[in-house]
């Protein structure tokens, strides 16, 4: 059985429909991409799962369980936890305050969580009193993946964690992603460029005009010269 | 007979009121239903007007005991231009530091005009006279209506009485009728300007001013000649008022008459829409008159009585936000942006 | 000559009144970085609680509540415990009128709610006036002496030092609040980013509620201190209060609490400083004049970010 299922979701903003009939699944302990020209509809897919749009039609089940209409903070509980692509930090407060906030829903977090979100960045460990809206697009990423780890999920939803990041951070990125996943952590990434992310996938799938157009494992669909055309920027 | 006499007086003055209402109505319109102003200082706009109109039309101030600088005796157009001039300048002063920010600005700084406005009518005694206010304000015509009529009944000595209380009492019949022609002009002016190209930017400014910026309008100056056209029409009620009042004061524009009456009878008319405005007026100043009736028949004291008139109205506005928020005359889909 | 002597006398004047409007400006502040509007009613919020700490005397007399006059204050334990149900009947107030209006305008945006706040005040304050009257409501008809502070020169009244004191204590208490409480960083987390606070998993409501009762409670207290330092309110308190409290609020950078302090003591500085100058009957214009000026020179506060 999959931790993930989605199935024949459609869904929009008000009366303007964007995903006619999606489905996808993630299962325990793996990474799975998905990729798509811009506007596919990713990021609103990634909103829909976490309960921040109406589902019109399908469903998503977690864990075999339904979720679709649960608030966001009942479904916090259950173990997703997810990154929106901007706007995803607390730039007012502090790291640590991020952080904290990032184990709001269970009370009796370990305070320990802290600490291995500073082992996987330990560029965020001697700015923890910092302000995030002072720190660089690098630093504001770790924070925001670090607050989404802070309760543990079983499933983490990464909106294009390297969209804006120069290179090496982005390979810095990676590199964490790939350890959380050592850890036992599901993953699901969106990515527009997608090489790096589709090379450390088990699976990948394609999503244009709102709709699943293809899916295969990682590594092939980075060797399916059509796909690396259309959207990989060239093969 | 006498009655209805009666009756029909009051309708008329009734009518009056209205009709001044509905001018006002009409400026915010412009201001808010438009172009999104959130004007919550009407009568800093209003009292401007009045003041204006009355200054330059009143009799001289040894006429009626007073010492202030005005009372020209000039000609009720040239009163109604002062009152228009005035309030233009005083919205156009407001604009410039307000309208580059968002509504909240706009709204307090509203709030400050009209309560800085009354603070200096009640303070300015050289110019308005303080709180006592100006006084023996002349009406358009009056002496000319009133030759006119007294004539008629000098004539006429075998009127019945009902017929004389008529007659006499024609004049507020002429400046009703002076009342809707004004509205009637305005209407048709505004409908006009919101169906050219001016209007067609005014609300797509509205619906969004980053948009309308990018398509290459300068959104601050669409805004502020809004600002100063809404609060000319403003200038005119003002006038308006005073000389069928013949009497203004700092008391008569207080928050509550002078801003949010008006704001309740847009709202509840239906904001964006010129008729929705001057039906909003008469409503609502008909809801507001049928409720001073109550006052026989509560249990409660005269002041009471009018707390629980302002808190009806509060309520009448509440409701309208809740359940009407288009108003009972909505803006027509067709002039709305395409892209909203 | 005359004039700049009593300057410093105003500031200490200035002070007091600006440490309420301080109190007051931190409420709006907060509705506004948290649910996103100005609320226009909050004037009347405030004279509501200054009218139910009156209304509520007898009730705390009842609780036999002494009536003592505490040390050389004006008032005795029986009006703190008066203050206390004041505010607990304030809050009351308000998040009933969230369950029944505004929070039917979650959605609604921003300026419906400004206009949903301005009908709040005009029933606010007619229910005032229908409970109370036109006419004012006194306080404590107490003639209290100033007492002179040594070395300064300047007259300051022991109910004076009671207003700026509890001004500063219960913004330190708001700051630790924030700062510290689990709710507080929730209320703060909100302000910053409200969709990223709800797929954090807080919940949206209950911070809303917190808000409005730490907004309730700071106007509520504020209001009681103007009764306190006036002797008398009027239904008319409110709306009066309504252009300072702005002028405090986007002189310190709307959505600042921090700023609103600092605003607010700014503004009751001027206002009182002012009186040398001009007729103190413009007084309440020198808060409008600021702000102009504040508009015209750097509309994102003194301690406002830019965007
Ligand atoms: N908040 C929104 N309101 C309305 N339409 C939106 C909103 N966000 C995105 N869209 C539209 O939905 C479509 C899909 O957007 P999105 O899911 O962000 O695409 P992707 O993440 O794949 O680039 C686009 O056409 C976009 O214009
Ligand atoms: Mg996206």
């Amino acid at each position: 059985m999959s931790l993930l299922s989605v199935r024949d979701v459609h869904s929009g903003y008000g009366d303007m429909q964007i995903l006619h009939g999606v489905d996808l699944d993630v299962n325990a302990e793996e990474v799975v991409t998905i990729i798509g020209p811009n506007g596919a509809g990713k990021s609103t897919l990634m909103k829909t799962i976490f309960g921040l749009l109406r589902l019109t039609r399908g469903q998503i089940e977690f864990e075999g369980r339904e979720i679709s209409g649960l608030s966001a903070d009942r479904i916090v509980r259950l173990g997703l936890a997810y990154v929106p692509q901007v706007d995803n930090v607390f730039p007012s407060l502090t790291v640590r305050e991020n952080l904290e906030l990032g184990a709001f829903v269970d009370r009796h977090a370990p305070r320990r969580r802290v600490d291995r979100v500073y082992e996987l960045f330990p560029a965020l460990r001697p700015r923890q009193t910092k302000r995030v809206g002072t720190m660089s697009g690098g630093e504001r990423q770790m924070v925001a993946m670090g607050r989404a780890l802070m309760l543990d999920p079983k499933l983490l939803m990464l909106d294009e964690p390297s969209a804006a990041l120069a290179p090496n951070l982005a390979a810095t990125i990676f590199d964490r992603i790939s350890a959380v996943n050592q850890g036992g952590t599901a993953v699901l990434i969106v990515e527009q460029n997608a090489k790096e992310s589709l090379r450390r996938s088990h699976r990948g799938y394609v999503l244009a005009a709102g709709r699943k157009c293809f899916e295969d494992e990682g590594p092939a669909i980075l060797a399916n010269e059509d796909i690396g055309r259309l959207y990989l920027g060239g093969a | 007979m006498e009655q209805l006499v009666g009756v029909l007086n009051y309708i008329v003055f009734f009518g009056i009121s209205a009709g001044i209402y509905a001018v006002l109505a009409l400026g915010l319109n412009l201001h808010w239903g438009m172009t999104g102003l959130f004007n919550i200082g009407v009568a800093g706009f209003y009292a401007v007007g009045a003041y204006a109109s009355a200054l330059v039309c009143g009799l001289p101030p040894s006429a009626w005991d007073a010492r202030i600088v005005g009372g020209f005796d000039l000609p009720f157009v040239v009163g109604l231009l002062a009152a228009v001039v005035a309030s233009g300048v005083l919205a156009l002063l407001l604009g410039i530091p307000t309208l580059r920010l968002r509504a909240d600005y706009l709204g307090i700084a509203t709030i400050g005009i009209a309560e800085t406005v009354r603070l200096m009518l009640k303070n300015e005694a050289w110019l308005t006279n303080g709180v006592w206010g100006l006084q023996q304000i002349p009406s358009p015509l009056y002496e000319a209506i009133h030759r006119l009529t007294s004539g008629y009944l000098r004539a006429h000595p075998d009127l019945r009485p009902w017929q004389q209380a008529l007659v006499s009492r024609a004049y507020n019949g002429f400046y009703l009728l002076l009342v809707i022609v004004i509205v009637v002009i305005l209407y048709r002016v505004l409908r006009r300007l919101s169906r050219s190209p001016w209007g067609r930017a005014l609300r797509a400014i509205r619906e969004d001013e980053v948009a309308a910026a990018m398509t290459g309008k300068n959104v601050f100056a669409f805004k502020l000649q809004a600002l100063v056209v809404g609060a000319m029409v403003m200038g005119i009620a003002g006038a308006l008022y005073a000389h069928s009042a013949r009497f203004i004061s700092p008391a008569s524009f207080e928050p509550l008459y002078g801003t949010f009456l008006v704001w309740v009878m847009l709202m509840v008319g239906g904001s964006g829409n010129h008729k929705g405005a001057i039906l909003g007026a008469v409503v609502v100043w008909g809801i507001w008159a049928a409720t001073d009736f109550l006052t026989g028949y509560l249990p409660f004291t005269a002041t009471q009585v009018a707390a629980l008139r302002v808190l009806a109205i509060a309520l009448l506005l509440e409701t309208a936000i809740l359940w009407r928020p288009k108003g009972i005359l909505p803006e027509s889909r067709g002039k709305r942006p395409s892209h909203s | 000559m005359e004039t700049l002597a009593r300057i410093p006398q105003l500031l200490v004047y200035g002070v007091v009144s600006g440490s309420i409007l301080s109190l007051g400006g931190i409420g709006v502040s907060l509705t506004y970085s948290v649910l996103g509007f100005s609320n226009f009613a909050h004037g009347d919020i405030m004279a509501l609680g200054a009218y139910l700490a009156l209304a509520l005397l007898p009730a705390a007399s009842a609780l036999g509540i002494s009536g003592r006059p505490l040390g050389a204050l004006s008032f005795g334990a029986d009006f703190v415990g008066a203050l206390l149900l004041a505010v607990v009947a304030t809050c009351a107030v308000v998040l009933t009128l969230d369950r029944i209006l505004f929070r039917r305008l979650r959605n609604a945006g921003r300026i419906t709610l400004m206009i949903a706040s301005v009908g709040v005040a005009l029933g606010l304050r007619s229910l005032i006036q229908f409970c109370w009257g036109p006419q004012p409501q006194y306080y404590s008809a107490k003639i209290q002496r100033a007492q002179v502070i040594p070395g300064l020169g300047v007259k300051i009244k022991p109910d004076q030092i009671f207003i700026v004191a509890t001004a500063i204590g219960l913004t330190l208490l708001l700051h630790l609040f924030l700062r510290h409480t689990r709710i507080g960083k929730a209320m703060r987390a909100t302000a910053d980013n409200a969709a990223l606070a709800r797929v954090t998993g807080i919940n949206a409501e209950r911070v809303i509620v917190w808000t409005w009762i730490l907004g309730a409670s700071l106007a509520a207290v504020a209001g009681i201190l103007i009764g306190i330092e006036n002797k008398f309110i009027m239904p008319e308190l409110g709306w009066q209060l309504l252009l300072p409290i702005f002028a405090a609020v986007i002189l310190g950078g709307l959505g600042n609490a921090y700023g609103a302090m600092v605003g607010g003591v700014v503004i009751g500085v001027c206002e009182e400083v002012s009186t040398a100058f001009l007729s103190t009957a413009y007084k309440p214009a020198v808060a409008f004049v600021i702000l102009i000026l504040m508009l015209l020179v750097r509309p994102t506060g003194i301690l406002g970010r830019r965007g």
